[in-house]
């Protein structure tokens, strides 16, 4: 008898430890809605890490940088030229917009990786990268068709409609399910990465504690990084696409 | 299961193991609207002990059968779904707060980091291109250098060549002069050597003159036996 309910209780713990909590929340209730507590404090965190870090590395900048600013000036270095070669030479008022998609993206995904939420125990639901939630990803989405029906309007007017019916207004329906398709993909495809990522670690974790998950948690890293890349290259792709004239 | 997913935006009320008491659930507490509860539910703890007391019951009325019920029920899948159906795509208040969140990071950033340090970059580029382009004015200041300093050495060998050919001259003058005196000289001793010849010449003629009488004279005397 004790030993079978030792048994169970040990299965249980094993199995309340390993943790696999998916699409589990912690609810707060904000004016008669609810919101996902775990997503605005992870996310709340990335902020602060990026802010703050920004701010003390920039805050008195020297000709011959050192180490936290020459940081910085590759971080920009690297999102102008991803900007440029997306969006072509009018990439500049939009390398804040990139930038912070990257970065916010990137950031995310490898403090879900990297930093030990789960030392912080929450009454329900666990603390995980913020691009963990599928809210975050569609945010994101969704700004950036935003800012890319903005850059199409704000460059050729009205005008900008006359895409869909570009090579052959036979493609309009494609061409309008495009701009359905594209934060679609950049959200799941973002959403599915990080969320697979953790679970296999988890998973991994809870079958062999030791080594084993290792190699996948660089993975997951690599993962995470090429992650952010994607869609922020994505992100300026579009941008660039709906600016670019039509021959 | 997409099913299961995709339809729960909200916590279910936990089926059938505990069922009969469902005031632990968190949809107790929705209806009620305030500015900014947290919620604290405490299904998993208060579920798990009410599952251990319940099962540990069970195995003392009915030996195996209850204990294979209940390992049963507390197989992991079922423990989730008593839990909480996982809500994936959950979608909420979150992602507009996310936006708003964005877009404020967007502006901080770029009143922190992106506009200042891309300014400062821009600026430190310029500065090196016209110290660049400074250079090569200089450049042009070394042409004009070397150019001076050629025309300097040109001068100087110009100067140097044409006292060489000067003093050249002034040899070669001085040269020939005292060249003329020693020929000069040279003739006449040679005119003086020559007339003393000559007179030599001409006084042994004489001399000879006077004897070729009485030489004669002894030839023929010699020669016609008187």
């Amino acid at each position: 008898m004790n030993v079978l309910l030792c048994s169970i209780n040990t299965l249980k713990g094993l199995y309340d430890i390993s943790g696999v909590e998916v699409g589990q929340h912690l609810y707060w209730k904000i004016g008669g809605f609810q919101v996902h507590a775990q997503v605005l404090i992870t996310s709340w965190v990335v902020i602060a890490i990026l802010l703050g870090s920004s701010i003390i590395a920039v805050r008195n900048p020297q000709t011959i940088p050192t180490d936290g600013q020459n940081f910085f000036e590759y971080v920009l270095e690297f999102i102008r030229d991803v900007s440029r070669t997306q969006i072509g030479e009018e990439y500049g008022p939009w390398v804040p917009f990139i930038g912070t998609m990257f970065l916010f993206i990137f950031v995310s995904n490898w403090s879900g990786a990297l930093l030990p939420w789960k030392i912080i125990q929450l009454p329900h639901g666990e603390l995980a990268a913020p691009t963990n939630d599928i809210n975050t990803t569609v945010a994101l989405a969704l700004l950036t068709s935003v800012a890319y029906f903005y850059a199409g309007l704000t460059k050729k007017g009205l005008g900008y409609f006359g895409k869909y019916i570009q090579p052959t207004p036979i493609l309009l329906p494609i061409n309008i399910l495009e701009d359905f398709t594209k934060p679609l993909s950049l959200s799941f495809r973002l959403f599915g990465n990080i969320l697979a990522d953790e679970l296999v670690v988890v998973v991994l974790v809870s079958l062999v504690p030791l080594v084993v998950p290792i190699p996948v948690m660089f993975l997951g890293l690599f993962t995470s990084g090429i992650q952010a890349l994607i869609f922020a290259t994505l992100a300026a792709a579009y941008i660039g696409e709906s600016m670019e004239g039509h021959h | 299961m997409a099913n299961m997913i995709m339809a729960s935006s909200k916590p279910l009320s936990p089926p059938s193991l505990s069922s009969t008491t469902p005031s632990t659930s968190t949809s107790t507490s929705r209806p009620r609207i305030t500015l900014l509860q947290v919620s604290l539910p405490k299904i998993p703890k208060i579920s798990k002990t009410r599952l251990v007391s319940l099962s540990s019951s069970a195995l003392k009325s009915l030996p195996l059968a209850a204990a294979a019920a209940a390992s049963l029920a507390l197989a992991p899948p079922s423990l989730a779904e008593e839990i909480e159906k996982a809500a994936l795509f959950d979608f909420n208040l979150t992602l507009p707060i996310i936006m708003a969140e964005f877009l404020f990071l967007m502006v901080a950033l770029d009143k922190v980091y992106f506009t200042p340090l891309g300014n400062f970059m821009d600026g430190r580029d310029a500065a090196i291109k016209e110290k660049l382009s400074g250079v090569k004015d200089t450049s042009e200041e070394v042409k004009q250098l070397e150019e001076q300093a050629a025309a300097v050495m040109r001068a100087a060998r110009a100067e140097i060549s044409a006292a060489l050919n000067k003093m050249k001259k002034e040899t070669q003058v001085e040269v020939e002069q005292k060249l003329a005196e020693g020929r000069k000289k040279v003739d006449a001793e040679l005119q003086e050597a020559l007339a003393v010849l000559e007179k030599q010449k001409e006084e042994t003629i004489k001399s000879l003159d006077s004897q070729i009488a009485a030489l004669s004279q002894d030839i023929v005397n010699k020669v016609l036996p008187l």
